[in-house]
Formats: structure tokens, sequence, C-alpha cells
């Protein structure tokens, strides 16, 4: 094969693995900055019933 | 709930409204005022001051091209000087097409004896109007539910009531906006230099799921009376087509950053005005004697196409 196909797959392989890890750290980020604290009786109440829905 | 609204919106309007002033400034030469288009051939040229005759008579001085089509000269069969010097107008042999942008160059303007250098313009139709002239576009004349048929399942599930529609209409707005602009980005400065642009769908799809995660992260704390009431259609908003359509177009007609913006926020406002019109008619809809075979979606499709019907009547149309 073409070297050339080579190093532009594994450019984009990188590329757009530290677009992916850049955005995945932020939203990460996000998420912990603004986290909403849950009471954490809503889960066990949940955990409980059936569920289907 | 209505103040805060009101609120978030004003200060974006202003924003859109400054940025569009700053867009409409700025000219390419200090000696050159103003370039525009005059009838169908001729481009007139405004100094800031009196040009030599002499100079301004000579049509070797002026060459002009359209922006895409460089090696095609275009060739100046006329030039009139306004009385006061200041004022050229080239008339050109074929008429001008004024879509495109105009590249003009005018070797070494003589003014007063004094050589003020060369000038290259660009000459384009006011650009305040052309970006107007984009949103008007993507919102009425090729509504993107009406005339595209995008984005339907979205429009049918959620245009039951007025008050889901316009929720609906208002998330899909904001978020529409802002996954746009980023996949915009990306697109022009991350895939095309490094020549990913065939990963292009990829990449999209990741940024609006993207934009949804983070707008529903950010609006659950900070305004939780606005999350409440998006609810269910931010979550939605990853299901419906336009959202992965409108970046496409951005990719494929190359606009630049607010022409990119102008295009998002008509889409948005586009299938805001779209479920407003429909969730109406159903409201209606429901104290309607309609047959039973037609009662619920089918009747809605009826509408939707009646709707699609009369859009086409602002098909063709054009602004300035």
């Amino acid at each position: 094969m073409d070297p050339i196909l080579f190093k532009l797959a594994l450019g984009g392989m990188a590329v757009l693995g530290c677009i992916g890890l850049f955005f995945g750290i932020g939203l990460a980020l996000a998420a912990h900055k603004f986290a909403v604290e849950v009471n954490p009786k809503v889960e066990e109440v949940l955990e409980v019933l059936a569920g289907a829905q | 709930m209505q103040m805060k609204k009101k609120g978030v919106l004003f200060p974006v309007v202003f924003t859109i409204i400054g940025i569009f002033f700053l867009a409409g400034c700025g000219s390419e030469h200090r000696f050159v005022k103003k370039t525009a288009f005059k009838d169908a051939n001729s481009i007139v040229i405004e100094f800031a001051g009196p040009v030599d005759e002499e100079w301004a008579k000579n049509s070797g001085n002026y060459s002009a091209f359209e922006k895409p089509d460089p090696d095609i000269q275009l060739k100046v069969k006329n030039i009139v000087l306004s009385p006061d010097n200041r004022q050229v107008t080239l008339v050109f042999e074929d008429d001008l097409n004024s879509k495109e942008p105009h590249m003009l160059t005018l070797n070494n303007i003589s003014s007063e004896g004094k050589s003020l250098g060369t000038a290259i313009l660009s000459v384009k139709k006011i650009y305040l109007g052309y970006l107007f002239s984009i949103l008007i576009g993507a919102m009425i004349i090729n509504n993107f539910v009406f005339s595209k048929y995008l984005g339907l399942c979205v429009f049918f599930g959620t245009s039951q009531k007025k008050s889901t529609a316009v929720g609906m209409g208002i998330t899909f707005t904001l978020v529409m906006v802002v996954s746009a602009m980023m996949s915009w980005f990306l697109y022009q400065f991350i895939l095309v230099p490094f020549r990913l642009d065939f990963l292009q769908i990829v990449v999209f799809i990741g940024l609006v799921s993207l934009s949804v995660q983070a707008v529903d992260t950010i609006l659950r704390k900070v305004n939780p009376a606005l999350f409440k009431a998006f609810g269910v259609y931010l979550v939605l908003v990853i299901a419906n087509c336009i959202i992965i359509a409108v970046p496409l177009i951005l990719a494929d007609s190359n606009y630049n950053a607010l022409e990119s913006l102008m295009l998002a926020l008509g889409a948005g406002l586009g299938f805001l005005i779209a479920l407003f019109l429909m969730s109406s008619v159903r409201e209606r809809l429901e104290l309607a004697t309609v047959p039973p075979t037609y009662r619920g979606l089918p009747i809605a499709f009826v509408v939707a196409g009646l709707f699609a019907l009369s859009f086409l009547g602002f098909s063709g149309m054009t602004i300035f």
C-alpha cells in the first residue's frame, strides 16, 4: 500500500484521538464543576421499584 | 420564567447586531472610500480625494476579474469620471455576475500629481444584506422542514401542543448554533488542513452529542427552571437530522464564521417557525371532526403537506 495512505490514517487516528480526549476531559471537568447534588434516597427508591419503564 | 427568557435573549440579539456592524466596516485602501456594483455591467469607485483625469481615463490602469476565476480578465468598455474627479464608473463589455465578489486592481493611483500606490479591492454586494439573505433563506425560503423534508420525526413528535413546540424550537436553536459553530471551526481549521475531511460525518455526530451533553450538564446547574422546561427535548435534539445537515452544508459551501452563524440561526429559527405553525393547527384539529381513519398522525401529515405547498410560494425568491 501507498505509504501516504498509512500516514494519513495514522495522522487521522492521532488527530481524532486528540480531539476526543480534549472534549472528553472538557466534559468531565464541566460535569464535575456543574455537579448537582441528588438526594441519595431517590436512587434507593428507584432501585426498589420494578423499573420496567 | 418569562423574565428569565427575556434576560437571556436581549444580550444575544445585541451581540449579533454588533457583529453585523463590525462586519460592515473596513476598506482595503486608504484612498478608496467605497466600491459598489451599479446597473448590470458597471462598477462605481469613490475616492477620498480628486484623482488625475489622465490617470483615470487610462483603461490600462484597471484590471478586474471575478474572484473564482482569476484568469478571466473582464474588459473595460468605457470609463466615466464625475465632474469633481472623485468618482469613477467603469463600464464593462459584458454583464457582471454581482452574486460573486469581484477583485479590482487599480495601478498606481495618482492624485494631484502624487502616486498613492496600487490598490487591490474586492467589490461585493453589501455584506449585511448577504448575511440577512442567508438567514431568511434558511428560515423561510428553504425551510428545512417544509422544503427539504428534514427532521420530520421530531417535528411530528413535539408539535402536539404549542408550549412543547416552542420549548423544543428554542432548545433546538440553541444547540444548533453551538454545534454548528463548533463543527465549522473543527472542519475549517483541523479536518481540512490534515486532509481528514472524509471523516466529517463521524466528527459532526460526535460534536452534536457533545454540545447536547454540555448544554444538559451546564443548564442543569445554572438554570434548573429552564432545564425543567426543556426537559426531554434536549435529548431529542440528537435524533434530529437538521442538526447534522447544517454542518454538512457548511462544510460543502465553504462559508465563513458569520455566514455559518446565520445559516445555523436560520435553520434553528425556521424549525421553530415550522413547529409553532404546526402546533397551532394541531391544537385546533383536536376539536375538529376528523374521520376516524385520519385521526392523529395521518391528518398531521396532510397538514404538513399543505404547509409545504404554501411554503413553495417562497421558492425562487431572492432578497437583495
